[in-house]
């Protein structure tokens, strides 16, 4: 088996190798806004004070974690039609990667949440502040900063892990490189050319994630910046909040 | 310590003051954490404009009680009657006690202003934000009377000029009296302190002492958990003593110091005076 240089730059600009990329992308992106949805609201229900909330909080993140992704999809996508629930593709895809991500995001919010530290609820609880004031106004803020280094890992693990769906023929960038390769049976070619855009996704994700902690990291509050003729950040200051 | 005292707190009170109606009423409280009974059949009124210290050993109770009153904590019995209100319980038709709801507590919570020992500012807020928050968002206060009323009240704390910082850039002493005004700016009808000094290095305790001092003497009523018994003299018209989860001493300062009664009391005070 030869490398050809030739079969690789055309594999790898081709329209419809380029087109597998974009669908990765944007499954990528809609399983993770969906995913992180839900897995905000189980965190919430495993942190609450009613028992049966918590039980199903908890007997869906035991289920979700406690098996592989690649099951679920092919019984979200051959199974359920059998009793009456018909799903597409897409949707099935959808579906299963974004459910599999809650129940890891929802331990990832909760852990965020807890790590607040109890003095801060005291004092909000202190200056009459009810469970949604307080965590819109003080917990969620902190929170935030010890989510967002998972959250990012999450999804580069997700662009990566889309590539499972090509099992039910959803048509992202594995499954185009499967059908480039066969084409041809210039697998190697076809194989490199498929790691080298996922590569150049979680390279780009990688550096908009530091860009991200970079961000989080710093401590509250203008600690570098002390030049007292620049004017305050009105979104620091809440003055924009009141306009 | 001594020394500090002779500066800061020179003046003791004179005599007893004219105190107004009782506005806070502890009877009979139980409080168990698990097996353990951490406070027993706990009776304790408090009168509008009263200061009241509480001392104590540590794991004597005395902060739970205080927890107890804001309803940080709840009770196993008695009830707590502050602000003319029944904290976190109501009682239904058949005379059981129930839990209040959250948003209830929060309510009743907003007329009464607790500091920590930890001061617990919001370190993701500006000083002036850590005080505007709850009147502006929670009691809907206009945003500039609410700005107008923090830089008086950081004045009257002593500090004007730092209405731009955040928590993280302030001295201990320093956060320690934003979570005074931060409590204030709810303008409660009582101030709870629990060990407002404790977290705090000596050079940095009579700062606060002192803002503490002179809400005391601007009639605010004021019960404080705290080791400080300089502030006590100056300040209190009544000092607690608790042990075992009981109030086991009850007395004006100057009784409780010159003559006290209980042998808790007087291991206490050999200790720290």
């Amino acid at each position: 088996m030869s490398w050809s240089w030739d079969h690789f730059m055309q594999f790898l600009f081709s329209p419809y190798m380029l087109n597998g990329v974009w669908t990765t992308i944007w499954l990528s992106i809609v399983a993770m806004v969906i995913g992180c949805s839900l897995g905000v609201m189980l965190a919430f229900m495993k942190m609450s004070k009613t028992w049966a909330l918590r039980q199903i909080a908890n007997t869906y993140i035991w289920v979700w974690r406690g098996t592989p992704l690649l099951v679920q999809m092919v019984i979200i996508y051959t199974v359920l039609p059998k009793v009456g629930i018909k799903l597409g593709v897409v949707e099935s895809a959808i579906i299963a990667l974004s459910l599999h991500e809650a129940a890891y995001f929802a331990e990832i919010v909760r852990s965020g949440i807890t790590s607040v530290n109890k003095g801060q609820e005291d004092a909000s609880l202190a200056l009459g502040m009810t469970w949604p004031q307080r965590m819109r106004y003080v917990i969620i803020p902190q929170a935030t900063r010890v989510i967002i280094p998972p959250l990012g890992n999450q999804f580069n693990l997700m662009i990566k892990t889309t590539s499972l769906a090509s099992v039910i023929s959803m048509e992202e960038l594995f499954r185009r490189t499967q059908q480039l390769a066969q084409l041809e049976f210039k697998v190697l070619e076809a194989y490199m050319c498929a790691a080298c855009w996922y590569l150049l996704m979680t390279t780009v994700w990688g550096l908009i994630q530091q860009r991200l902690e970079a961000h989080y990291d710093r401590p509250f509050g203008p600690v570098a910046d002390t030049d007292p003729k620049k004017k305050p950040d009105p979104v620091l200051t809440g003055q924009a909040a009141q306009v | 310590m001594s020394n500090m005292e002779t500066q800061v707190l020179p003046v003791a009170k004179a005599g007893p003051r004219d105190l107004g109606p009782p506005i806070v009423e502890v009877r009979n409280v139980e409080k168990r954490f698990g097996k353990v009974t951490v406070l027993k059949d706990v009776s304790l009124t408090v009168r509008t404009g009263e200061v009241v210290v509480i001392a104590g050993r540590s794991g004597s109770g005395k902060s739970t009680l205080l927890r107890c009153i804001d309803h940080l904590e709840t009770i196993e019995g008695g009830s707590i009657i502050a602000c003319g209100e029944n904290m976190g319980y109501r009682q239904d038709n058949s005379g059981k006690r129930v839990q209040l709801g959250d948003r209830k507590v929060a309510k009743q919570r907003r007329q009464m202003g607790m500091v920590f020992q930890s001061f617990n500012l919001f370190p993701h807020l500006n000083v002036l934000r850590n005080i505007t928050l709850a009147p502006v968002r929670i009691m809907g206060e206009d945003p500039k009377e609410a700005e107008a009323h923090a830089h008086a009240l950081l004045t009257r704390v002593g500090l004007p000029d730092r209405a731009d910082a955040y928590p993280s850039q302030l001295s201990g002493g320093q956060q320690q009296r934003v979570a005074i005004a931060r409590a204030l700016a709810m303008r409660p009808q009582v101030m709870l302190f629990d060990e407002p000094t404790s977290a705090l290095d000596p050079e940095m305790i009579s700062e606060v002492l002192d803002v503490m001092i002179d809400l005391s003497r601007q009639g605010m009523t004021m019960i404080v958990v705290t080791h400080e018994m300089g502030f006590a003299r100056a300040a209190a018209d009544r000092v607690l003593m608790m042990a075992d989860g009981m109030i086991v001493e009850e007395a004006p300062p100057e009784e409780f110091f010159t003559n006290p009664q209980n042998e808790h009391s007087k291991l206490f005070l050999s200790k720290i005076l």
